[in-house]
């Protein structure tokens, strides 16, 4: 078949249209970045998930990390002693950051974790910035595997700014929109 | 693939209202029409259409590859310089991409030709994900249709596994945000923002006008919180030259598409896929445009136009054609004219829609010109067995 085999519509219908399997409650997501697996307990009073997800992050680090050819270049980006020589098993090393921290992200359903959890590890660049390999990296399904040591930044900023002037966006917009 | 003539469903129009599809019909001119329907055979959506969208997104994203890598290309893009670095490093990060449309001129006969890439905004997704996937089911239960009757089209399974993918790289808060005043637009975008949320991603609306700046350059919604993603049914090249666009670099903001498919959503990618694949059987000859005049059997088209506008077109047997619009005085490439082919008087082009990085189903739009404007209507697709089809034609 080279239809999908539902066609479901959750808000844009007075009533869920086609929905059989699944329920409506509410699902969200948690996440967090973590210097430690007591940090993690502390924030999600869950020890087991962060333990696992800690040591899923720190085996991950070996093949993930940002790879460099010498120990200079991988200081230039993560910082003086924040780099070890790593091997990947075929005799071929390099150099990559050490794992500073590590990434938990769990589905919420009504408000309680899920089963199953994401974790990766993270790393602190010399100007502070925290950063775990890309979502890209894993491949099959919809999307085709990127490059697997791509690195994507985390937003651990602080989530909220008084605006200060509004409308500078959308000049060249109409009522027929801008669709192509 | 045939263009039949089909009795409509007496109830269509309630069951637009049904699923808030409120742009069926656009200043007063009809925008969905099943009256007809094109029927294809599965050869020719798996060989002629699927493998090739496929294919030539791999060689549009290595594509992209080159361009980050070459200021000469950039320039040949026309891409602001002050947005050059943040293009390729969203690239360099593979910032996450969720969908495009690629328009192809086919008529059963031969390769189908790649018209262009709509990989920045493309709209026509909820007709063709869900409305169209409903008048199939619609139509096969009332017998309009051959049993067996399939159509192209996991668009919604493909959008809602993407959401899926991407979601624990998407930064929060996430929103939807298109012009106010098009009901097209905010339809497109309400459907997207439908998927994400069975994805199991909490995400809001917002007009596009509406979207702030703070005192430190970063992007805020009404609720003066500082959005973490923004998908944005506006074009990019519209923000670069906006009063906030020379905050996107330094503001944090994760955009979707990402600031990379400015590279891709621009005609110039067309005459670079040329020169690298010449020949390529999906493709057409292209060039960038030095001005002048247009030979015969060329056309041209601004590297930013939309919806068919400001088109020009020379056609081998000498007639020109023509459309207005707003994208005048920006640079331009040609393009071998390879023209619609006719069915019953009406001109179909076939949006082919990847989501992801798969090839996921068509939409087709038709016009009565063959410049496909925004006058096109959209007209449902079956696949349909060849033998039952010569019996129902």
């Amino acid at each position: 078949m080279k239809r999908s085999k539902t066609a479901a519509l959750l808000l844009m219908s007075a009533a869920p249209l086609l929905l059989t399997a699944c329920d409506r409650s509410e699902s969200a997501s948690r996440e967090g970045l973590y210097t430690s697996v007591e940090a993690c307990v502390a924030q999600t009073n869950d020890s087991s998930t962060c333990q696992q997800a800690f040591a899923k992050a720190q085996k991950d680090a070996a093949t993930t990390a940002p790879r460099f050819a010498n120990r200079e270049a991988c200081e230039a980006s993560y910082g003086k002693e924040q780099c070890a020589e790593r091997n990947d098993g075929a005799s071929h090393s390099f150099f990559g950051p050490l794992m500073t921290g590590f990434f938990l992200s769990q589905m919420l359903r009504n408000g309680s974790p899920m089963n199953g959890f994401n974790s990766a590890p993270a790393f602190r660049d010399n100007s502070g910035g925290w950063q775990r390999p890309a979502a890209g990296g894993v491949s099959g399904g919809v999307y085709r595997g990127g490059a697997a040591t791509a690195m994507v930044p985390i937003n651990a900023a602080p989530n909220r700014a008084v605006t200060s002037s509004r409308s500078g966006f959308g000049r060249f917009g109409n009522s027929r929109g801008i669709g192509g | 693939m045939r263009r039949v003539i089909t009795a409509e469903r007496p109830d269509w129009r309630a069951k637009a209202a049904e699923c808030g599809f409120g742009f069926h019909t656009i200043d007063d001119a009809p925008y969905w029409d099943e009256s007809a329907y094109y029927a294809f055979s599965l050869r020719e959506i798996e060989q002629d259409l699927e493998a090739p969208s496929e294919e030539l997104h791999v060689m549009a994203l290595d594509m992209v590859e080159r361009i980050v890598g070459s200021e000469q290309h950039m320039q040949q893009l026309a891409i602001p310089e002050p947005y050059r670095d943040w293009i390729a490093q969203s690239w360099r990060e593979r910032q996450p991409h969720l969908y495009g449309r690629m328009d192809f001129a086919y008529d059963g006969h031969g390769p189908a030709k790649l018209y262009e890439l709509n990989y920045d905004t493309p709209t026509s997704l909820f007709e063709a994900a869900f409305f169209q996937w409903q008048w199939l089911e619609d139509q096969l239960a009332g017998g309009q249709l051959p049993a067996g009757s399939d159509q192209f089209n996991s668009i919604y399974e493909s959008l809602v596994e993407a959401f899926g993918t991407i979601a624990r790289g998407i930064a929060r808060p996430f929103h939807f945000a298109a012009v106010r005043d098009s009901v097209e637009d905010q339809g497109t975008i309400a459907y997207l923002r439908d998927c994400a949320v069975q994805a199991g991603i909490d995400c809001g609306t917002l007009a596009i006008e509406d979207i702030g700046i703070s005192s430190d350059g970063r992007f805020t919604d009404l609720d003066d919180r500082v959005i973490g993603c923004l998908f944005k049914l506006y074009p990019l090249e519209d923000m670069f030259r906006e009063a906030f666009g020379a905050y996107l670099p330094r503001s944090g903001l994760q955009l979707i598409e990402p600031p990379w498919k400015a590279l891709l959503s621009n005609k110039g990618i067309l005459p670079l896929l040329w020169d690298a694949h010449r020949g390529h059987p999906n493709l057409l000859p292209a060039e960038f445009d030095a001005g002048g005049e247009l030979p015969r059997g060329w056309v041209r088209k601004p590297l930013h136009s939309r919806e068919g506008a400001n088109i020009a077109m020379h056609l081998d047997d000498g007639r020109e054609l023509r459309t207005d619009g707003p994208y005048r005085d920006g640079p331009c490439i040609r393009q071998a004219c390879h023209p619609l082919t006719a069915f019953d008087g009406h001109y179909p082009l076939i949006g082919s829609w990847i989501v992801g990085d798969r090839a996921c189903g068509i939409g087709i739009r038709e016009d009565s010109s063959l410049i496909t404007q925004d006058s096109a209507r959209f007209v449902p697709h079956a696949i349909v067995e060849e033998t039952r089809g010569i019996l129902i034609a």
